[in-house]
C-alpha cells in the first residue's frame, strides 16, 4: 500500500506542507471580503496542486517527479505558537457542538454488540475525532525547534487603492508585526518576498495598477512582483460551477454565493500567480540545499544560523518536497547530536519526523515504531511543555498504527496521550475504546472499560451528553452482565446524567436496574435510593413501574386463601395441607346415595358444571393472599397502598371482555382502568407498612367481592417511597411455573387458581377457642371454651365436629359447666362413680355430634366446653373440624366445615415411672416404686395424689406423708422415689378352698401425697375428663390386651407450686396435672408410658415367680404316739406371660439351705427374730461366713423331713397361680424354719424348644429365662400336746 | 499505595462465580467496582491468552493504572462459590502475597 495514501499519508501531505506567510494591507483584506472571504482563504484552493507534475531534483542525481503539492498560507500574526489556553478553550467548543449534535440519539437503545462489530468504522467513529485531532495537532505547530512550520516565504499584498504602494509593501516587512520566530532569530529572517499587487475591479481600471506593478518590477525586481484583479464580474450573478472555497470555508453561510464576484478570469490570473510562485520556491530549496551555511558556535539556543539548525530545515524542506530519504538522512544526522547537547525537545521533533520519513517510505516498520516511541517519550519527559507535541506525536503515531491494523497498540497510545485535563484524556479515552473495538479480534471487554473511564472524565467536565453517549455505548458490552458493580455503576450513573437533562423517563428506567443492589454497601443503596427517589420528583408524576424491584416479591410464597366449603378459622388452618384435612374430615362429609366412582362424581352431582371447574368463592366473604415481600436493601423502605388488583366481571358474558383488557395489561393505562371499574364491586383492602434492612415480611391482602361473578386476581401494586407505584403481575410468574411443573399439575392450570367464581352469599360458621394456651407442661388439664358463631340470618343443622387428638383434646359435657375447675373434678363422697357420666354421647369413630337443639344464629355465640390435656411433651398440632349443613336448601352449598387448627408446645414435666416388684412371699402384693423426675425447666412440681385405675387393684403408702418429700414439692431437676404397696382386690384369687382371701378393705385406689393440712381435696380420676383421656392413654398403648388383669394404671395427680408460678402465665385458674402410665406390669414392669427404661426393666434380676406357703402355723402334736405330719400348701404364682415350669425341690439338711444363696432384692423382714430357732440365724449368717459361732448351734435341732416327692415339677400357664400340695414330717415339738426347698424356675418362651438358641442370641437382652430362688422362712411351731 | 487487591473467578459466560476483596488498606467507596472494572477489562486478555498457552498461572497479564491483574482462569462452569471455607482459605492465601 501506498503510504502517501493512507490516512496518515493524507495528514502528513497536508499538513507537513510549506508556509507562506502572508502580509497585507487592510485594504486588501476590504476588496477581498466583498467576496465573503478573507484574502487567505480567497487563495487557499489554489494552493492545492493535486497533478502538477513537476520534475525535481534534490541531493541525489535522480530526478523525481511532484504530483501532489500544497501551500499553507498563514497571516503573519497567526504565525506563533498558539497559546495553551485559547487551545483548550477552542478543544472544548469543538466538543461541546459536537455533543450537542448528537442530542436526537440520546434516548435510543444502545445497539447490539452484534451490530457494533458488524457495523463500518465509519459508521461507527463520531465524525468530530478527525477534525478534533487536526486541531490538536495545529496546536503544536509554530513551534521554535521544528521547522516545517516556518514560512518558507512571505507574500506581501497590497492593494491598488493604497497610497504610496511601494512604499507600502516596504512598511509591511518591516513593522514589528513579523512573527516571533522571525525576530527571535529562530528562523532566518532573509525570507523569500514576493509582491502582490490586488486591484478590484470595482474600483476603477486596471490601469493603474499596471503603473503601480511596473513601479514595482523596477523596485523589487520583475520575478517577485505580481497583479491579481479580482472582483471582475459586474452583476454579481456569476454562479460558479464548481465552488473552490467552499471547503476551506467553515463558518459562512451563504456558501453559494462565494466569490460571485471573481470571474473566471481572475482566477486564473490567481493561478498564474503562484505558478511564478512555485518557481522560486524551488529555487531557494535547491539553493538552500546546495549552500551549507557558515558554520556558528552551537550553544544550549540553536539560531537559524546554527548548523543544526541548517539541517533540520534541510531536512524538513527535503520532507516537503517528498524526497524522505534525504530528509532521513538529514535527521538521523542531527538526532544524535541533539541527544548529546540533552536539547531533548528537538531530539524529540527529529525522531518524530523520522519516524514519519521511514513510514513515508514504507520502510523497516519497527525503526518507525521504534523512533515514534522514541519522540514520543521524550516529549512526555519535558512535562508540560511537551505534552502538546506529545499529544501530536501520539496522534500521528495511533494513525501509524492504525494503518498497520495495530488498534491494539494504537488503544494502549491513546491512553498514554491522556494528560492531566480531563476532556483532553476523555476524548483520548473515548477513542482508544473503539481502537479496541476495531481490533482483531475485538476486545469488547477493554472497549466498554475505556468508555467508562472516558464517560466518567467527560461528566467531570460537565460535558453529560458526550457521557451519555459513552455510557449507553458501554451498555451494549455491560448489558446482560452479572458484574453486578459494573451494571450498578452504569445503569446508576446514566440514570443520573439523563435526570441532568431532564429526561426523567430514561433515568427512571436505567435506575430501576440498580435499585435492588443487594450487594452494595449501605451507603450506596442509600444513595441509590435517594437519587431514584430524587428522581421521581423532579419528574413531577407518579410513574407506574411494571418491573420495579423494591421490595421483592417471592411468588413462590403466594399462596390465595378462598372459602367454598372448606371454611377457616384462622390463617394457620388454611396453610395446613388439604390432604391432612381430607383424611380428617373423612367420616364427616356426607357420602351421597347412588354409586359414586371417585371423587369427581361427588362434584358432579353436588354442583354445576361452572363451579367445579374453577374455584368458588362466596360473596361477601374475604379472599385472602399471602405474599412475602422481601427489602433486599440494608436501608429500610416504606411501601404504602398495597392492594390486590382485581377484576370481577358480572356474568359469563362479560367475561370475554374483560379476557380482552387484561390481555392488554402491558399498558398502564389499561391497568388503572380495570382497577378503578371493580372499586365498587369489590372491597380491596390497602396495607402500609415498612421493611427493615434485609427484612422479610408476610403481607395478607384481601378482597371481598359484592356480588355474584366471576373474580379474577391480576396481582399486586404498592407504592413505594409514596412515589413509585410498582405493580406485579400474578400471571406471567405463574405461566412460567406451569411450564416448570410439567405434566403435574396438567388437569388444573395454575392460572385458574387465581379465577374464582362468586356465588350468593351463605351462612359461614366462625370459631375459636377462647384463650388457647401455646405451651403447657406434660400432664396440663385445662378446660377450654369453643366458641361458634354464625353471622348470617340463616340457620344451620346438624354441627358434627372431629378432634386430630383425642389425646390432648376432648369434648366436654354441655351440661357439666366447668366453670368451678377444678372442684369439679373432685371425689365427693356422695358422688360415688355413678356412671352417668359414661353414657355421655360418646364420639363415635371420633365424630361428635351435637345435639340436635343445638342452634347458632345472629350473634348468639354457642360456647362448648373442651378439655385440654398435655399427654406428652412434645409439639402437637391439633386440628379440630366442625361440619354443618345449611338449613336452606336451595343455596349451592349443602354443606361446609370450619377447620380450626392450634398449635400445642408440650413442655416436660414430671417424669414417672413406675417399678413394681411383687413380693415373693405375698400373692398379689407388689411393692411399686415410683420414680418422679421434675424436668421442667422452671415449674416446681408438688404431687398430691397417686390413683390406681379401676377396681382390681389397692394401692397404700408405706411411708408417712411427711416422711415422703420433707420439702412437699419437686424442685426444678429433682428426682424422688415413693413407694407403695399395691394389693390385687381380684375376686378371681379366691382360692379354691373358699377362703376368702384377705382384700384389704381399707385400702382404696386412691393415695394422698401431700399432708392433708393443705386440704387439696382428692380429684375424682374416674369421671370424665380424666377417666376419657385415660382412655385415650390406654388406646395410644393399645396392642396388649385390654382384658389383662395383670396390669395395672396409674394417674399420678400433681399441681404447680403455688409460690413458683409463673407470672406470664397470669392465670389464677388452679392448675392440675395428671400423668398417666398404664399397663404396668409386674415383673416385666414396664411402666408403657416410658419406654426408655425397657432395657434396663428387662435386665432386672426379678424372678417371675411369687409364692405362698400356706398351712398351720402352730400344731400341737402328741409326738409320744407318733411323728407328726403337717400338710402345707405352696400356692405359685406365675406372673410372667409366657408358660414356666417350676420344679420344687426339697431339701432334709439344713446345710444344703445354708448353700443356697439368698434370695436378691426382696426380702421379707421378720420382726422378731428372737423367735426364731437357731435355724433362722444360720439362715441369715448364710451371707457371712465370718459368724463362727451360728454353725455349731444348727446340729442340735432335731430337723424334720419333707415327706413326698423331693422334687415335683408343674407347669404354670402365664399370669397364673396354682397349689401345690407340700408335707412335713416332724418328730419332736419345736420351732422349725420350712425355708429348706429351692424352686427352680424355667420359662418357656415360644414353646420352650429353641429358648437356648435364643439365649445365645442375645443374652444380654433377653430376659432371664430361668433361675432359682430358695425357700423364705415359714415358722411352724409344734407343741406337744397335753 | 493501596495494597488491596480484588480476587475474581470467573466462568465461562463471564460470571464472576467468586468474588473477595482482600488487603489492608482501608476500602475506597469505589473500590469495588473500579477493581471489578479494571478485572473485566483484563478478560480479553485472558481470552488471547488462554488459547496461546497451555500453562495455567498467566503472570501479569495487565495493568491499570498500577492495579496488576493476576487471573487465573479455571474454566469450570459453575454457579457462584459460596463455600465460606472457601473464601478464608483464599483470604489465608492472599495474605502471603501482598
Amino acid at each position: 500500500m501506498d503510504p502517501a495514501s493512507t490516512p496518515l499519508g493524507k495528514m502528513l501531505l497536508e499538513e507537513i506542507t510549506p508556509v507562506v506567510m502572508v502580509l497585507r494591507t487592510d485594504s486588501v483584506e476590504e476588496a477581498c471580503v466583498k467576496n465573503g472571504l478573507s484574502f487567505v482563504e480567497m487563495l487557499s484552493p489554489f494552493c492545492n496542486f493535486s497533478n502538477i507534475d513537476v520534475p525535481l531534483r534534490t541531493s541525489s542525481d535522480q530526478p523525481y517527479r511532484l504530483r501532489k503539492f500544497k501551500l499553507r498560507l498563514v497571516y503573519e500574526s497567526d504565525v506563533h505558537q498558539p497559546n495553551v489556553e485559547v487551545a483548550k478553550e477552542r478543544l472544548k467548543q469543538v466538543i461541546t457542538k459536537a455533543g450537542e449534535k448528537e442530542n436526537s440519539e440520546l434516548s435510543s437503545d444502545p445497539p447490539q454488540v452484534s451490530n457494533l462489530l458488524d457495523s463500518s468504522k465509519s459508521e461507527l467513529l463520531p465524525s468530530w475525532f478527525e477534525y478534533l485531532n487536526k486541531e490538536l495537532i495545529r496546536a503544536a505547530s509554530f513551534s521554535e525547534h521544528e521547522t516545517f512550520d516556518h514560512p518558507v516565504a512571505c507574500l506581501l499584498v497590497v492593494s491598488s487603492m493604497d497610497e504610496q504602494p511601494i512604499n507600502r509593501f516596504v512598511d509591511l516587512f518591516n513593522t514589528n508585526k513579523l512573527p516571533s520566530l522571525l525576530n527571535d532569530g529562530a528562523m532566518d529572517p532573509k525570507i523569500l518576498k514576493h509582491y502582490l499587487l490586488v486591484h478590484d475591479n470595482h474600483d476603477g481600471s486596471s490601469e493603474k495598477a499596471l503603473k503601480i506593478l511596473s513601479e514595482m518590477k523596477s523596485t523589487f525586481g520583475t520575478n517577485e512582483c505580481h497583479l491579481l484583479c479580482i472582483n471582475s464580474s459586474q452583476d454579481a450573478t456569476m454562479e460558479h460551477q464548481d465552488d473552490p472555497w467552499a471547503s476551506y470555508k467553515n463558518d459562512a453561510s451563504p456558501v453559494q454565493h462565494l466569490g460571485c464576484c471573481l470571474d473566471v478570469d481572475d482566477t486564473s490570473a490567481v493561478s498564474a500567480t503562484r505558478r511564478g510562485f512555485r518557481n522560486q520556491i524551488k529555487n531557494l530549496w535547491w539553493r538552500k540545499g546546495k549552500d551549507d551555511p557558515n558554520e556558528m558556535p552551537s550553544g544550549s539556543m540553536y539560531t537559524f544560523s546554527s548548523i543544526e539548525s541548517q539541517i533540520r530545515v534541510l531536512g524538513d524542506h527535503a520532507f516537503m518536497l517528498h524526497d524522505y530519504e534525504l530528509a532521513l538522512a538529514n535527521y538521523s544526522l542531527i538526532s544524535t547530536d541533539y541527544k548529546l547537547d540533552k536539547a531533548w525537545k528537538r531530539y524529540a521533533g527529529v525522531q518524530e519526523m523520522m519516524a514519519l520519513a521511514y513510514f513515508l517510505l514504507d520502510q523497516s516498520r519497527k525503526e518507525a515504531e521504534y523512533c515514534m516511541e522514541n519522540a514520543f517519550n521524550t516529549y512526555l519527559k519535558l512535562g508540560s511543555s511537551g505534552q502538546q507535541n506529545a499529544t501530536r506525536c501520539g496522534l500521528w503515531w495511533i494513525e501509524m498504527l492504525k494503518t498497520r491494523d495495530q488498534y491494539k497498540e494504537a488503544a494502549s497510545v491513546y491512553f498514554r496521550i491522556c494528560s492531566e485535563e480531563l476532556l483532553h484524556s476523555a476524548v483520548m479515552l473515548e477513542q482508544a475504546s473503539y481502537c479496541y473495538l476495531f481490533s482483531k479480534p475485538p476486545m469488547l471487554y477493554k472497549y466498554g472499560f475505556h468508555l467508562v473511564l472516558s464517560g466518567d472524565r467527560y461528566r467531570k467536565t460537565d460535558q453529560v451528553k458526550h457521557a451519555i453517549r459513552t455510557y449507553r455505548s458501554a451498555l451494549s458490552v455491560y448489558k446482560e452482565t452479572t458484574w453486578s458493580y459494573i451494571r450498578d455503576h452504569v445503569h446508576f450513573h446514566i440514570g443520573q446524567w439523563y435526570a441532568l437533562l431532564g429526561l426523567h423517563d430514561l433515568a427512571v428506567k436505567h435506575m430501576l436496574q440498580v435499585l435492588a443492589c443487594s450487594h452494595q454497601s449501605k451507603a450506596t443503596q442509600e444513595l441509590f435510593l435517594r437519587d431514584f427517589v430524587q428522581i421521581f420528583q423532579e419528574a413531577g408524576k407518579t410513574f407506574e413501574v411494571p418491573g420495579l424491584q423494591l421490595p421483592v416479591i417471592d411468588i413462590s410464597s403466594l399462596k390465595v386463601v378462598f372459602e367454598d366449603q372448606r371454611t377457616y378459622a384462622s390463617y394457620p388452618a388454611a396453610s395446613v395441607k388439604e390432604s391432612l384435612w381430607r383424611s380428617l374430615e373423612e367420616d364427616l362429609i356426607p357420602s351421597l346415595p347412588g354409586a359414586r366412582t371417585n371423587w369427581l362424581d361427588v362434584q358432579t352431582k353436588l354442583m354445576p358444571k361452572r363451579l367445579r371447574e374453577s374455584n368458588v368463592c362466596v360473596a361477601g366473604e374475604a379472599i385472602k393472599v399471602v405474599v412475602e415481600f422481601t427489602n433486599p436493601l440494608q436501608v429500610p423502605i416504606s411501601i404504602s397502598n398495597v392492594s390486590l388488583i382485581c377484576e370481577l366481571s358480572q356474568s359469563e358474558e362479560d367475561k370475554s371482555d374483560t379476557n380482552a383488557s387484561t390481555s392488554e395489561l402491558e399498558n398502564d393505562e389499561d391497568h388503572q382502568r380495570v382497577v378503578m371499574s371493580d372499586s365498587a364491586s369489590v372491597i380491596l383492602s390497602e396495607i402500609d407498612y415498612s421493611l427493615g434492612g434485609g427484612e422479610k415480611k408476610l403481607v395478607e391482602l384481601t378482597v371481598t367481592p359484592k356480588m355474584e361473578g366471576t373474580l379474577k386476581l391480576v396481582g399486586v401494586r404498592w407504592k413505594f417511597s409514596g412515589c413509585v407505584v410498582g405493580f406485579y403481575t400474578f400471571e406471567s410468574i405463574l405461566l412460567v411455573k406451569k411450564i416448570a411443573r410439567g405434566k403435574r399439575k396438567a388437569k388444573q392450570s395454575p392460572l385458574n387458581d387465581l379465577k374464582f367464581v362468586v356465588v350468593k352469599p351463605v351462612p359461614k360458621l366462625e370459631g375459636h377457642i377462647h384463650a388457647f394456651p401455646e405451651k403447657a407442661h406434660a400432664g396440663h388439664l385445662q378446660p377450654l371454651i369453643l366458641e361458634l358463631k354464625n353471622q348470617s340470618d340463616c340457620s344451620i343443622k346438624n354441627l358434627k365436629m372431629k378432634i386430630s387428638h383425642p389425646r390432648f383434646l376432648s369434648i366436654g359435657n354441655k351440661e357439666v359447666p366447668h366453670v368451678d375447675f377444678p372442684a369439679c373434678l373432685e371425689k365427693r363422697p356422695d358422688n360415688k362413680q355413678s356412671g352417668t357420666h359414661a353414657n355421655l354421647k360418646k364420639p363415635s369413630e371420633g365424630v361428635f355430634l351435637f345435639p340436635e337443639d343445638v342452634a347458632i344464629k345472629g350473634d348468639k355465640p354457642l360456647l362448648w366446653p373442651l378439655w385440654l390435656h398435655a399427654a406428652v411433651p412434645e409439639s402437637v398440632p391439633l386440628y379440630i373440624i366442625i361440619y354443618y349443613e345449611m338449613e336452606d336448601t336451595s343455596s349451592v352449598m349443602k354443606y361446609r366445615t370450619l377447620r380450626l387448627h392450634y398449635n400445642l408446645q408440650v413442655l416436660p414435666s414430671l417424669d414417672v415411672s413406675f417399678k413394681i416388684s411383687p413380693c415373693p412371699s405375698r400373692l398379689q402384693e407388689f411393692l411399686v416404686r415410683m420414680d418422679v423426675v421434675n424436668k421442667s425447666s422452671a415449674q416446681s412440681f408438688q404431687v398430691s395424689q397417686l390413683s390406681s385405675v379401676g377396681d382390681n387393684w389397692g394401692i397404700s403408702r408405706l411411708q408417712t406423708i411427711d416422711g415422703i418429700i420433707p420439702s412437699q414439692s419437686l424442685a426444678v431437676g429433682q428426682a424422688f422415689s415413693f413407694f407403695f404397696m399395691l394389693k390385687s382386690r381380684r375376686q378371681s384369687l379366691v382360692d379354691a378352698a373358699g377362703h376368702v382371701p384377705d382384700l384389704f378393705p381399707d385400702i382404696g385406689s386412691d393415695v394422698r401425697l401431700c399432708p392433708e393440712s393443705l386440704k387439696e381435696p382428692l380429684v375424682n380420676i374416674t369421671h370424665s375428663p380424666l377417666s376419657d383421656f385415660h382412655d385415650s392413654e390406654r388406646s395410644q398403648h393399645g396392642i396388649r390386651n385390654q382384658e389383662d388383669d395383670n396390669t395395672v394404671d396409674f394417674i399420678l395427680i400433681s399441681r404447680p407450686l403455688k409460690s413458683d408460678r409463673n407470672s406470664e402465665e397470669a392465670s389464677d385458674q388452679p392448675q392440675l396435672f395428671s400423668h398417666h402410665a398404664c399397663y404396668c406390669r409386674q415383673y416385666s414392669l414396664l411402666p408403657s408410658s416410658n419406654a426408655d427404661n425397657l432395657s434396663e426393666q428387662k435386665t432386672a434380676s426379678t424372678s417371675p415367680i411369687s409364692w405362698t406357703m400356706n398351712g398351720p402355723r402352730t400344731k400341737y402334736h402328741n409326738f409320744s404316739s407318733s411323728f407328726c405330719e403337717i400338710s402345707l400348701r405352696m400356692t405359685i404364682h406365675n406372673s410372667s406371660d409366657v408358660i414356666a415350669s417350676i420344679s420344687i425341690n426339697t431339701a432334709d439338711s439344713a446345710g444344703q439351705s445354708d448353700a443356697l444363696p439368698s434370695p436378691r432384692g426382696w426380702q421379707p423382714v421378720v420382726a422378731d427374730t428372737k423367735v426364731a430357732s437357731p435355724k433362722v440365724s444360720v439362715a441369715v449368717a448364710g451371707n457371712s461366713a465370718e459368724l463362727p459361732s451360728s454353725e455349731p448351734v444348727a446340729s442340735p435341732v432335731s430337723p424334720f423331713i419333707w415327706s413326698g416327692s423331693s422334687c415335683s415339677n408343674v407347669q404354670l400357664e402365664p399370669s397364673s397361680s396354682t397349689d401345690v400340695p407340700m408335707q412335713i414330717c416332724v418328730f419332736s415339738p419345736g420351732t422349725y424354719d420350712l425355708s429348706s426347698y429351692v424352686l427352680n424356675w424355667n420359662l418357656r418362651k415360644d414353646g420352650g424348644g429353641n429358648q437356648l438358641e435364643a439365649k445365645e442370641k442375645k443374652p444380654e437382652e433377653m430376659r432371664k429365662l430361668w433361675g432359682s430362688c430358695s425357700g423364705y422362712p415359714y415358722f411352724l411351731t409344734v407343741l406337744q400336746s397335753v | 499505595m493501596a495494597t488491596t487487591a480484588s480476587f475474581i473467578i470467573v466462568s465461562r459466560n463471564d460470571i464472576p462465580i467468586y468474588e473477595a476483596e482482600v488487603g489492608s488498606a482501608t476500602k475506597r467507596e469505589d473500590a469495588a467496582q473500579l477493581h471489578q472494572f479494571v478485572l473485566h477489562a483484563a478478560l480479553d486478555i485472558v481470552q488471547d491468552l488462554a488459547w496461546t498457552t497451555s500453562a495455567m498461572f498467566l503472570k501479569n497479564i495487565d495493568r491499570f493504572n498500577d492495579l496488576v491483574v493476576l487471573l487465573n482462569p479455571l474454566y469450570l462452569p459453575g454457579a457462584r462459590i459460596a463455600s465460606s471455607h472457601f473464601d478464608t482459605k483464599v483470604r489465608a492465601l492472599a495474605r502471603k502475597y501482598l
